[in-house]
């Protein structure tokens, strides 16, 4: 085993590198480098991907392995799985991370299978023991649970981690790149990608947004979610919704927050005319401040939120938007 | 076609939760065991997938004799039968382990054309078994599908399409191959009386874990408990988030009217902006 704690950047589709990867770099320089001591390092796998070693690099990456290979041009699992599991094998990292992204989701266990390594999945929290072991928190039972998982004597030790629980430190540093070619054989390649589109939205996305504006049942129609939409866009926020808004055709699954759906954990929430679910809270329990807007005085979500107005959101949505307007077009 | 649904029986999290004296698990006394909610997602896609193309659905659950329950259910929404891998040693298992049991009793089942499963179990909320058993199994996966689009048994592929993060993919994958399930995809049908009775009789077979044969998979005895584990879990707490619960009302009744909009409008601006510090 080296000393070494490796972060896999995550590329969006348009080929850009995912903030939760900066985010990693930095918890992994401020929490693991000293205990492991070793560098923190950055990996990339795609095609056309080197000249991304300088943004690893701006926050705290020292080395960055580099795999180039036509194959890994889309995200695919087994040509992920191959090359990420060849670069552990040959270079035996102690700590192994990722962003618990779709993608992160789908290869980063597989691999742990194949290298023979411990995986833990969505860690809001890393650290590590004196005795060189990866510790971290993750939430389970419907986020209303925090435990703390210890990784035993397996090298390396790997863990993906939930977008927005760590702050991006810029920390520059010119990193040593290292080109690795590693062969993948076309016949293991056994998912084929035959269309990958962006959703054509300027609104960020919905787990690594700042802000998230939501919105319930109670807003009665797919046209009515302008008002979510329109507070959403004055305040640079993306826009979210519950299981049951979902499930009305107010709007697409990819909105869906909760339990099932995406897990968010923005600086602000704010629920429009959502009742407050143990099942909607699993996905946005952890953000730093709730606001709630619900006629009903008994929704739960009175009971766990920070500020709400008990009110129609007719009434109380139009002026609270026009004055967050008005505000932030001052500032 | 065969088709395998592999099924676990979890707590169910509506209940509140508390953290057993021993201070690392949660107290699973009185607590109600249901069918992972993802899984029944995955028995209905079996079972779509086998009114329209006909075959077996089998079942595949691990876990203690209250298991059983949970793949009943299963069988009486139209599944064929069951294998229950059974043993109370599996209580403290680690994911790595559990993928390795579950594939292995799979491999000696037989050939199969694809494999079902829920995307995480909501007690543990890791999701990371199901991929894993097709590593074992060395069979491709795609995870999070959203909708089967196609299944082609005599061409072996099946086209799934699954969001991503800021869009969609449609992905062609080779047959046999292990899909895990989103709550999205489908309508989990209800078990019918006729379909409970039934159940009763369709074929389960139980296999003990001194079946298993643990050794040729490359683990231990120990390795079902926490001594072989690769993670353990050393505390668990349940989060106190302490709220600030400052919610603006109406004079005379609970919802702000009127004037009232305007000023509490304004009051939660101001609260956002000089003390939550927020926008």
């Amino acid at each position: 085993m080296s000393s070494e704690i490796w972060v896999v950047a995550d590329l969006k589709i348009d080929g850009s590198i995912r903030q939760v990867t900066f985010e990693a770099l930095s918890e992994a320089k401020a929490r693991l480098a000293a205990k492991f001591g070793g560098p923190v390092c950055g990996v990339l796998l795609g095609a056309n991907v080197s000249s991304l070693a300088g943004e690893l690099g701006k926050y705290g990456a020292e080395k960055v392995y580099v795999v180039e290979n036509e194959t890994l041009k889309d995200f695919n699992t087994e040509g992920y799985t191959i090359a990420l599991s060849e670069l552990i094998k040959k270079h035996q990292p102690a700590v192994v991370i990722t962003g618990n992204t779709v993608f992160g989701q789908d290869y980063f266990p597989g691999v742990a299978a194949r290298v023979g390594a411990g995986v833990t999945m969505d860690a809001i929290e890393v650290d590590a023991t004196d005795d060189k072991k990866l510790q971290i928190k993750r939430f389970s039972h419907s986020s209303k649970a925090i435990p703390t998982k210890l990784f035993l004597d397996h090298y390396p030790m790997m863990t993906t981690v939930r977008p927005n629980s760590f702050k991006a430190v810029e920390d520059p540093k010119t990193p040593e790149v290292i080109n690795e070619a590693v062969t993948i054989d076309p016949g293991d390649i056994k998912t084929k990608v035959i269309e990958i589109k962006a959703k054509e939205s300027d609104r960020p996305e919905l787990t690594e947004a700042d802000r998230v504006g939501s919105g319930g049942r109670g807003l009665g129609s797919e046209e009515n979610f302008k008002h979510v939409y329109e507070l959403a866009d004055i305040l640079g926020a993306a826009v979210g919704a519950t299981r049951a808004a979902v499930d009305a055709g107010y709007c697409p699954y990819d909105m869906q927050v909760g339990q099932t759906g995406k897990a968010v954990s923005p600086n602000l929430y704010i629920a429009i005319a959502i009742s407050g679910s143990v099942q909607h809270f699993a996905g946005m329990g952890s953000s730093k401040v709730i606001v709630a807007i619900n006629k009903d005085p008994e929704a739960p979500i009175f009971q766990k939120c920070d500020y709400g107005i008990v009110g129609d959101l007719f009434d109380v949505l139009p002026p609270f938007t026009a004055r967050v307007k008005s505000l932030l077009s001052q500032s | 076609m065969k088709i395998l649904v592999v099924v676990s029986q979890t707590q169910d999290t509506e209940a509140k939760i508390k953290v057993s004296s021993s201070g690392d698990s949660v107290d699973t006394g009185g607590m109600k065991w249901i069918m992972n909610p993802y899984d029944e997602f995955a028995v209905e896609e079996a079972i779509q997938t086998k009114e329209k193309h006909g075959g077996e659905v089998v079942i595949v659950s691990m876990g203690p004799a209250r298991v059983v329950e949970t793949i009943r259910q299963a069988l009486a929404m139209g599944a064929d039968s069951a294998i229950h891998i059974a043993d109370d040693s599996f209580a403290d298992i680690d994911s790595f382990a559990v993928g390795k049991v579950i594939a292995s009793e799979i491999k000696k089942s037989g050939e199969f054309d694809i494999i079902f499963t829920g995307m995480k179990i909501i007690d543990e909320e890791s999701g990371q078994v199901g991929v894993q058993i097709a590593e074992e199994l060395g069979i491709p996966h795609v995870s999070l599908v959203s909708k089967v689009v196609e299944i082609d048994p005599a061409a072996k592929k099946a086209v799934c399409q699954k969001e991503i993060d800021g869009g969609h993919m449609v992905v062609e994958v080779q047959l046999p191959c292990l899909i895990t399930c989103p709550d999205a995809m489908n309508e989990p049908r209800y078990a019918s009386l006729p379909g409970i009775m039934k159940a009763k009789k369709k074929p389960l077979k139980e296999v003990p874990v001194a079946d298993i044969g643990l050794e040729e998979i490359g683990l231990t005895a120990d390795s079902l408990g926490k001594a072989g584990a690769r993670v353990k879990t050393v505390e668990i707490k349940v989060p106190e988030i302490q709220r600030k619960l400052k919610i603006i009302k109406g004079q005379d009744e609970p919802m702000v009217k009127g004037a009232e909009v305007e000023s509490a409008a304004e009051e939660l601006v101001k609260l956002l902006r000089e003390e939550a510090k927020v926008i």
